[in-house]
């Protein structure tokens, strides 16, 4: 297993593993600018919002992986539903391995291997996820294999919050929870935006339809749920801890709402509308890269800003 | 001589064809959307882990499917045709072709089949948004005996495919015929004059069909298109040769269906042959009465294909 990988089951509130979290997360907001600036494309703020929990979730001791062996029968199969996700997921794979990290320089570009959406020809991505809605139902058919035999692998689908208005889901959620897959773990990225307006703050005519309450929606389509703060590593890990037991024990398939912030540590973009698909420019680039690099000061060694290829 | 004997239907012999596969790979999986046959019973009682259903969504049909195949299993999905095909299109063109996987979709009620249920049921766009899809190999055999051999021809190859088939009550074609399916078409008989080629149901009307212009001096060979892609051009155009004329034969709307891919390849290759399309014009059908009553309003009945032929063999003259 990859050695940034940290078995971290029992002492996940040390001050040690926080830090260097925080600074990988601020590694990995700062790489995502670079990347969208560079490319002059990319989803920012989505990957802002789940970076929290892809930083816990990569590097801390909760996914089962092989950065050397993309396809390790034994791996926990990660399937980022919301595949505009990508750039923010594909630094991380990089770090650890998967690919060289000369890769992100060509973000979305000439012979590339990372797409503005996650595609399978990218080692660490399972299936193919540009179009919102196919990832739970592709989940619930890995999830079913790995029951059938016995395998103790989990199945993570992380969906974004908007990605729920798609049908799909819904027809996924109903099998999930009437087979009871155990080993499937559903997390959603609750940032509470989808392109044009607010999930739930009904205000104008672009926002809507209300969404709320995810949690009780699965609960009644037999899920166990927890919601937490997508951004605590706190919660984060607590929300984590034990789920390969839960195979074992037959429990239900299991939907953690995670509540984020579309643009998460950018404030200039943080919340707003108009960010989904708008990689920042001018003084808006220059506010978000200052607060990025404020928000984890002890961090000897900051990414440089200008020249995209330097990433150490 | 007996008469043509009937079966229950070309997808029993399908199932049943397919059943002795399961039975002897067990890492071959089944998933229906709340759709049954006859022969389906038995892989749900006698091969546990092998047979599954979502209920009538078609997207979690596919998508777990995809799931599956990723993990490795041989996967078959079943629905009524138009509901595998269109309803859930983007899962067939994304989780099955994009990724090419080993995913069959399975599709019963072909072209009018189901005759009197309306558009929702008719199944006559399939043939034209499936053949968009890359990667994906797509069959519409005319009878049982075909339909049989189409379980191992699919089991063995690892494509994505897209089956379809007709309903019950359709006459086998081949008894006692020794033919070689894979190839993907069959001249089922030969003539000199004319070529009518046609796809499922239609083979029987053009078997017809050239009964009648037999009669009046014309001998038409009659090709069956049994895998619709990729067409097997080669051997097609080899039965083509020699005749100036000819006809495709689908129960499908024109636009992009079989007649389509026919006088494209005639195109591609430069031949230049008089090509008549029959097949359903550009509109939706309400028509109730069986399928007799839409073959006739349509011109997709023996004697109005016939008199079209006809008219238009003389136009020629």
């Amino acid at each position: 297993m990859s050695q940034t990988v940290l078995e971290t089951t029992n002492k996940h509130r040390s001050a040690r593993l926080q830090s260097l979290l925080r600074q990988k997360a601020q590694w990995v907001r700062q790489t995502v600018l670079k990347m969208a600036v560079y490319a002059r494309s990319g989803h920012v703020t989505t990957a802002f919002s789940q970076t929290e929990l892809l930083v816990a979730l990569y590097y801390g001791g909760i996914l089962r992986l092989d950065s050397k062996r993309p396809k390790w029968p034994a791996r926990d199969r990660f399937i980022l539903s919301k595949g505009q996700g990508g750039i923010g997921l594909y630094p991380i794979l990089a770090d650890l391995g998967f690919f060289p990290k000369s890769e992100l320089d060509n973000f979305a570009g000439r012979d590339s291997i990372l797409g503005v959406h996650a595609e399978w020809n990218t080692p660490g991505i399972e299936v193919i996820t540009g179009s919102l809605g196919h990832g739970l139902p592709i989940a619930t058919g890995i999830a079913q294999v790995g029951l059938l035999d016995k395998k103790d692998w989990l199945v993570y689908c992380f969906l974004g919050d908007a990605e729920l208005y798609e049908g799909s889901n819904w027809e996924a959620a109903i099998y999930a929870g009437s087979q009871r897959l155990s080993n499937l773990v559903c997390i959603v990225d609750r940032n509470k935006q989808g392109v044009l307006g607010f999930t739930d703050e009904i205000r104008t005519p672009r926002d809507g339809p209300r969404l709320n309450p995810v949690d009780n929606k699965f609960a009644a389509f037999g899920f166990d749920t927890r919601v937490i703060d997508g951004h605590s590593y706190r919660e984060i890990f607590k929300a984590f801890t034990g789920l390969r037991q839960r195979i074992a024990r037959g429990c239900k398939p299991l939907l953690i709402v995670a509540n984020t912030t579309k643009g998460k540590g950018a404030s200039v973009m943080e919340n707003k509308r108009f960010w989904h698909y708008r990689v920042p420019s001018g003084a808006d680039l220059e506010a978000a890269r200052a607060e990025i690099r404020r928000a984890h000061p002890s961090r000897k060694r900051q990414a440089k800003d200008t020249a995209p290829h330097e990433y150490e | 001589m007996s008469t043509t004997p009937f079966i229950i239907g070309m997808r029993d012999a399908f199932f049943d064809e397919l059943y002795k596969r399961f039975a002897a790979d067990r890492n071959a999986v089944f998933i229906s959307a709340d759709n049954g046959a006859p022969t389906l019973d038995k892989f749900s009682s006698d091969l546990p882990g092998q047979f599954f259903t979502v209920g009538i969504a078609e997207q979690q049909l596919i998508g777990m499917a995809c799931g599956m195949a990723c993990e490795g299993r041989k996967v078959y999905t079943y629905a009524i045709a138009p509901f595998v095909t269109l309803r859930c299109i983007e899962q067939v063109k994304l989780d099955v072709c994009a990724m090419n996987l080993p995913i069959v979709n399975v599709g019963i009620g072909a072209g009018y089949a189901y005759d009197i249920m309306g558009p929702s049921h008719h199944t006559v766009e399939d043939i034209s948004m499936m053949r968009a899809l890359p990667n994906l190999v797509i069959y519409s055999p005319c009878d049982s005996i075909s339909a049989a051999a189409l379980a191992s021809i699919t089991f063995d190859d690892p494509r994505p495919q897209y089956v379809r088939f007709d309903r019950s009550g359709i006459p086998d074609m081949y008894t006692g015929r020794k033919e070689n399916f894979a190839d993907g078409l069959v001249l089922v008989q030969p003539g000199k004059d004319i070529a009518l080629v046609a796809t499922g149901v239609m083979v029987h009307q053009a078997m017809r069909v050239a009964s009648v212009l037999a009669t009046k001096g014309l001998k038409a060979r009659v090709i069956d298109l049994i895998r619709l892609k990729p067409i097997n051009r080669q051997l097609l155009l080899k039965h083509l040769c020699g005749v100036s004329c000819v006809v495709t034969m689908e129960e499908h709307l024109l636009a992009g269906g079989m007649g389509s891919a026919v006088a494209e390849l005639l195109m591609d290759e430069g031949l230049s042959k008089r090509l008549l399309r029959i097949g359903q014009d550009d509109r939706f059908t309400f028509d109730y009465g069986g399928r007799d009553v839409i073959w006739e309003k349509y011109g997709m009945d023996v004697r109005g294909v016939t008199r079209r032929i006809l008219k238009w063999l003389d136009k020629a003259k």
